[in-house]
C-alpha cells in the first residue's frame, strides 16, 4: 500500500513534467503574430513553397516565380491590375513591322543591388546564360538570338514572327542579373554554369527585394532593396514566405499568423472566418479530358463520334460543384483571361440525347474506357480524383463505361506524354501571359500528340495554329484565335472542363493582393491599409 | 544501506571473472559491429534497387513539360545525373561516393543530399528526443503502476488510456490539436519550428532549442520551445500508449515468476524486490521497444510534420518520393537504416551489460 501511495505521488510529478514539458501546462502565444493594423515592417504569405531553385535561369516552379519576380527585373513586364498590356521595366521596346526584331532601350539610371548600373552586358549574359544552361525554362527563348548594340541597347532577333516574344520577356525566369557577380561566383553561358549555389543563397537582381535567406524544406525571406530605383514603390520592410500546406494555411490567416494564404481550395473558401478577404478568379489552368487518336491504343476512343459523344454528355455546370468558388467552365482551350478567349455562347454545352445518339453512332455502348489521372496533384487546390469520379458517372449516363485508372504524378505522366493513354484528365497552366501557349493542343503540337493528334489528321487547323505563331497585328490575332478556338471545340480530340478558382485568402490588413496567372502574386505591389 | 550501492557482479571491473566478462562482451561488440557493416551493405543494395525498379521516369518528374520535350535538355539531365549509364556502372559509382561520405545531389533542392538530411534531420530529431523522453517517463511509469495495480480500477483506466493512445490516428490528432489549441484556444503558436521574422540560433546541433541556450538566447529559446510543444504533445500520446501496454505486459510476466514471489515471501523489501529484481528482468524487452518507438520517430512522421510546417525528414522523405528524386530517397531509406542499425546495435549492447547470458551465448 505504502508502495501504491509512493508510485501515485512519482507518477504525479512525472506526468506534470512531462506536460510542462510539452507545453500542455503553459500556453504559448504567439507573438509579432502582426494580425491586424497597418503594420508595414513585415507580411507573411503562406504558399506549398514547391521551390526547387531561385536562381532566374533555371527556375520554373509557381512560388519560385513569386520570389524571382521581387527579387529580379525583368527588360518588360505587366501592371498588377492590367495583365494585357505590356509595360516597359528595365527597358523601354521598339519591334519592326515583321515582329523579328526587337529592340530594347535601357532605363537611364536603374542599378542591381549592389548599386553597379544594369548594362546591355547584363542583359545578353542573363538571356543568353538562360538559353545555355538547358534547364526548364530555356525553351522561352528557343530560336531567338539575343546581341548588344551598344552599352544601352540589346536586339533580339528571330527567324519567324514571334509576336508573342515581349509577353515572354515578362516571365520572371527571364529576370536580369548581374552579370559581373555571377560570372564571379560560376556563372557562365553554357551548361558549365555553376552559379546556381550562390544565386540560391545572395540575389543578385536589381529587383525592389533582395534575399535573406532560403530554405528549400521551409521558406524563404525577403528584405527591401535599399538600392532599388525602379517604378515600383515595395510597402513591406520584410517578406516572409512559408512552407505550409493548405489547412494550416487556411488556420494561420484566420488568426492572423500569415497575412496571405495562397493554396486554399474552393471548398476552403466557403467556409472563410468573417474578417479575412478573398481575391477569387478563373486560374488560368485549364482543365481537360483527352481522346487518344490513335485506334491502336482504343478504337472506340478514336473515332470522332466517341468525342462528339463525350463532349455532349458532360454536365459543366455541375463540375462547377465540385471545383468550388472562383471556377468556371472553360469556354475552349484558351483562358478567359488571354486574348483570344471565347464567349460563354461558345462554349461546349450539356445535351444528354445527342450525346446518346452520338454513342450509338459511335459504336461505343458496352466498351470499356480507361481514363487516366494524376491522384497526388491538386491544379489549384482542385481535386482531380472527385471531378474524375463525375466524369465517370456523368459518361455512365449516356451508356459510356469508364474505368478510372488514377496514378501518381511521376508515374502517369510518361504515359500522357507518349500518348498511351486511351482518356486522360490532365491540366495546362501557361508558361507565360500569351495565347500562343495553347496552340500547343493543336494538331502535331505538345499537347496534341500526347493525344496522337498528328498534323495531317487536320490541316486546317495545324494551318491555323501556325497563322497563331505568327501573327502580330492585335485584332487579326484575336479573330484567328477566336477561329481556332472555335475549330478546336469543334474537331479536336481535347473536351476543356473547367478552370478552377484562384483563391488568394488574406487579412484586410493588406491591400492590392492581385493574381497573376504566371507570378501569382507581385509582393512589391503588396499595400498595407 | 549497501546492498543497494553493490556493483552486481558481472559488471565488476575487477578480478578473473570481470577480465573474461570483459574479453567476452568485446568479443560480443566486435560480432556486432560486423554484422552491422554487412546490414549497411545489405541496405545500399535494397534502397538502390527498389528506388530504380519505381515506375516511372524521374526525368519526367524532374523537368517542366515543355523541357522534357527537348531531347537535348533531357539527354543533359541524364548525363549529369549519371542515369544514361547502366544500372550496375551507376550503382558502382553511387557505392564510390558513399566511401567519400557523398549521397550526390538531390534534383529537388538541387543541393547535396546530404546538406538536406543535416537540416532536416535536426529538426526531426528535436521532436523525436522530447517526444520519447516524454513518453518513456509516462509510458513506463503508467506500465509499471498498471502492473502493480493489476485488475484494479487504475489498471482499467490506465489500459483504456494506453489503447485510445495507440489507436486514435496520429496525423487526426495532429489535426484536432492544432485546430483546439492553436486555432480555437490561442495558446499554442501556428506552425513552422519558429515564429516568423524571428532568426533561427546560431547552428551548433541544428536542433533550435537546444542552439538557442547555448547562444543564452531566451527568447529565442521560448519560441522554439512553444514551437516544439505540440508536436511533441502528438508524437507522445501514441508512444505513450505503445509503452504503457508493453511494459505492463513486460513487468507482469516478471511480477509472476517463481524467483520474484520467493523473494516476497521471504520477506524482502518491496522497493528492493523492485528495483534489484523486477526492473532489471523486464528491462530488456523495455529498452527495445524504446529503441524502435525512437527509430520510428526518428525515422519521419510525415502527415504531423506537414501539419506542424515542420521542414523534417518525414517531409522531405515525402517530397523526394513523390518526385521521384532518387538520390534523396535512397539518402532517407540509408539514414533511416543506419538508425535502426544504430539503435538496434545500442540495445543489443545494452543487453550484453544487462544479461551476461547474453554475451556469453
Amino acid at each position: 500500500m505504502k508502495l501504491h501511495k509512493k508510485f501515485a505521488a512519482a507518477t504525479a510529478a512525472v506526468v506534470a513534467a512531462a506536460l510542462l514539458f510539452t507545453g500542455c501546462g503553459s500556453p504559448a502565444p504567439s507573438s509579432d503574430s502582426g494580425g491586424s493594423g497597418t503594420d508595414a515592417a513585415q507580411v507573411v504569405i503562406d504558399s506549398m513553397f514547391d521551390v526547387k531553385t531561385i536562381d532566374p535561369g533555371r527556375e520554373y516552379e509557381p512560388a519560385g516565380q513569386i520570389l524571382v519576380k521581387a527579387l529580379y527585373d525583368t527588360l518588360v513586364t505587366f501592371a498588377d491590375e492590367d495583365t494585357t498590356t505590356i509595360i516597359p521595366d528595365l527597358a523601354s521596346f521598339e519591334q519592326n513591322d515583321e515582329l523579328t526584331e526587337f529592340t530594347f532601350t535601357l532605363a537611364d539610371g536603374r542599378v542591381f543591388s549592389d548599386g553597379n548600373p544594369v548594362t546591355a552586358d547584363d542583359v545578353v549574359f542573363s538571356l543568353q546564360r538562360l538559353q545555355g544552361m538547358k534547364g526548364n525554362p530555356s525553351f522561352l527563348l528557343d530560336g531567338v538570338t539575343i546581341s548588344k548594340v551598344d552599352d544601352k541597347t540589346v536586339k533580339l532577333t528571330t527567324a519567324d514572327p514571334a509576336p508573342a516574344l515581349l509577353a515572354t520577356l515578362a516571365t520572371p525566369s527571364l529576370g536580369i542579373v548581374n552579370s559581373k557577380v555571377v560570372q564571379e561566383n560560376g556563372g557562365t553561358t553554357g551548361e558549365d554554369d555553376g552559379a546556381e549555389q550562390f544565386l540560391n543563397t545572395t540575389s543578385a537582381g536589381s529587383g525592389p527585394y533582395v534575399l535573406e535567406s532560403l530554405d528549400i524544406a521551409s521558406g524563404a525571406t525577403l528584405v527591401k532593396n535599399t538600392k532599388y530605383n525602379g517604378p515600383q514603390s515595395p510597402t513591406y520592410d520584410k517578406v516572409i514566405v512559408r512552407k505550409v500546406e493548405p489547412a494550416t494555411q487556411k488556420m494561420n490567416v484566420e488568426r492572423g499568423d500569415s497575412q496571405i494564404a495562397m493554396d486554399l481550395s474552393g471548398d476552403m473558401v466557403e467556409s472563410l472566418a468573417e474578417g479575412v478577404s478573398l481575391e477569387s478568379v478563373p486560374s488560368a489552368t485549364v482543365v481537360f479530358l483527352l481522346a487518344n487518336t490513335d485506334p491502336s491504343v482504343n478504337a472506340t476512343t478514336a473515332k470522332p463520334e466517341f468525342v462528339k459523344a463525350v463532349k455532349a454528355a458532360i454536365n459543366y455546370e455541375a463540375l462547377l460543384e465540385i471545383a468550388g468558388k472562383g471556377a468556371a467552365q472553360a469556354t475552349g482551350l484558351v483562358p478567359s483571361v488571354f486574348l483570344g478567349a471565347l464567349p460563354a455562347s461558345d462554349a461546349l454545352k450539356y445535351d444528354p440525347e445527342a450525346a446518346k445518339a452520338a454513342v450509338a453512332a459511335a459504336g461505343a455502348e458496352g466498351a470499356k474506357i480507361t481514363l487516366n489521372f494524376p491522384n497526388d496533384i491538386d491544379p489549384t487546390g482542385l481535386n482531380l480524383t472527385t471531378l474524375a469520379e463525375r466524369v465517370q458517372s456523368q459518361l455512365a449516363e449516356v451508356g459510356i463505361t469508364v474505368d478510372l485508372a488514377p496514378a501518381p504524378f511521376a508515374t502517369e505522366v510518361d504515359a500522357y506524354r507518349e500518348g498511351k493513354e486511351e482518356l486522360g484528365l490532365w491540366y495546362w497552366n501557361p508558361d507565360y501571359m500569351d495565347p500562343a501557349n495553347y496552340l500547343a493542343f493543336g494538331p502535331g503540337q505538345t499537347v496534341g500528340l500526347r493525344a496522337n493528334w498528328q498534323e495531317s489528321a487536320n490541316t486546317k487547323i495545324a494551318d491555323l495554329v501556325k497563322k497563331g505563331y505568327t501573327t502580330g497585328d492585335p485584332a487579326a490575332r484575336k479573330a484567328l484565335f477566336e477561329e481556332w478556338g472555335k475549330a478546336m471545340i469543334e474537331e479536336s480530340p481535347f473536351i476543356p472542363l473547367l478552370q478552377p478558382g484562384s483563391n488568394v485568402a488574406y487579412q484586410p490588413s493588406v491591400t492590392n493582393v492581385l493574381y497573376n496567372p504566371v507570378w501569382l502574386i507581385n509582393v512589391a505591389g503588396l499595400g498595407a491599409a | 544501506m549497501p546492498e543497494q550501492i553493490a556493483e552486481p557482479p558481472a559488471l565488476s571491473p575487477t578480478g578473473g571473472q570481470g577480465r573474461r566478462s570483459h574479453a567476452a562482451l568485446l568479443r560480443y561488440i566486435g560480432k556486432r559491429l560486423v554484422i552491422a557493416c554487412i546490414l549497411l551493405v545489405g541496405m545500399t543494395i535494397v534502397t538502390f534497387s527498389l528506388t530504380n525498379l519505381v515506375p516511372g521516369d524521374p526525368v519526367a518528374a524532374a523537368l517542366g513539360q515543355r523541357a522534357a520535350d527537348d531531347p537535348a535538355i533531357v539527354a543533359r539531365f541524364r548525363a549529369e545525373y549519371g542515369l544514361d549509364k547502366p544500372l550496375l556502372e551507376q550503382y558502382w559509382a553511387y557505392l564510390v561516393r558513399l566511401s567519400h561520405f557523398d549521397l550526390g545531389t538531390s534534383w529537388q533542392t538541387h543541393n547535396a543530399v546530404a546538406a538536406d538530411l543535416a537540416k532536416a534531420v535536426p529538426a526531426t530529431m528535436e521532436i523525436a528526443l522530447s517526444a520519447i523522453v516524454c513518453a518513456a517517463l509516462v509510458g513506463l511509469t503508467f506500465g509499471m503502476w498498471s502492473a502493480y495495480r493489476r485488475g484494479k480500477v487504475t489498471d482499467q483506466v490506465l489500459r483504456l488510456v494506453s489503447l485510445v493512445g495507440i489507436s486514435v490516428p496520429t496525423f487526426w490528432m495532429a489535426i484536432v490539436c492544432f485546430y483546439i489549441f492553436y486555432y480555437r484556444l490561442g495558446i499554442a503558436p501556428g506552425s513552422g519550428r519558429l515564429t516568423p521574422g524571428l532568426s533561427p540560433p546560431p547552428h551548433v546541433t541544428g536542433m533550435y532549442t537546444f542552439d538557442a541556450l547555448l547562444a543564452g538566447d531566451l527568447r529565442t529559446f521560448v519560441d522554439a520551445a512553444a514551437h516544439l510543444a505540440l508536436p511533441t504533445m502528438v508524437l507522445t500520446l501514441y508512444t505513450i500508449g505503445l509503452l504503457t501496454r508493453f511494459s505492463r505486459t513486460s513487468f507482469l510476466e516478471v511480477l509472476d515468476q517463481g524467483y520474484i514471489q520467493a523473494a516476497k515471501a521471504k520477506g524482502l523489501p518491496g522497493r528492493k524486490v523492485f528495483f534489484k529484481y523486477v526492473l532489471r528482468a523486464a528491462a530488456i524487452p523495455i529498452l527495445t521497444v524504446v529503441g524502435l518507438a525512437f527509430g520510428s520517430l526518428l525515422s519521419g512522421t510525415v502527415l504531423v510534420e506537414s501539419i506542424f510546417g515542420w521542414p523534417g525528414l518525414g517531409s522531405y522523405a515525402y517530397n523526394a518520393a513523390s518526385k521521384l528524386d532518387l538520390l534523396a530517397v535512397m539518402g532517407v531509406g540509408l539514414f533511416v537504416g543506419l538508425v535502426y542499425l544504430m539503435i538496434n546495435l545500442a540495445v543489443d549492447l545494452a543487453y550484453g551489460f544487462i544479461d551476461p547470458r547474453v554475451r556469453v551465448g
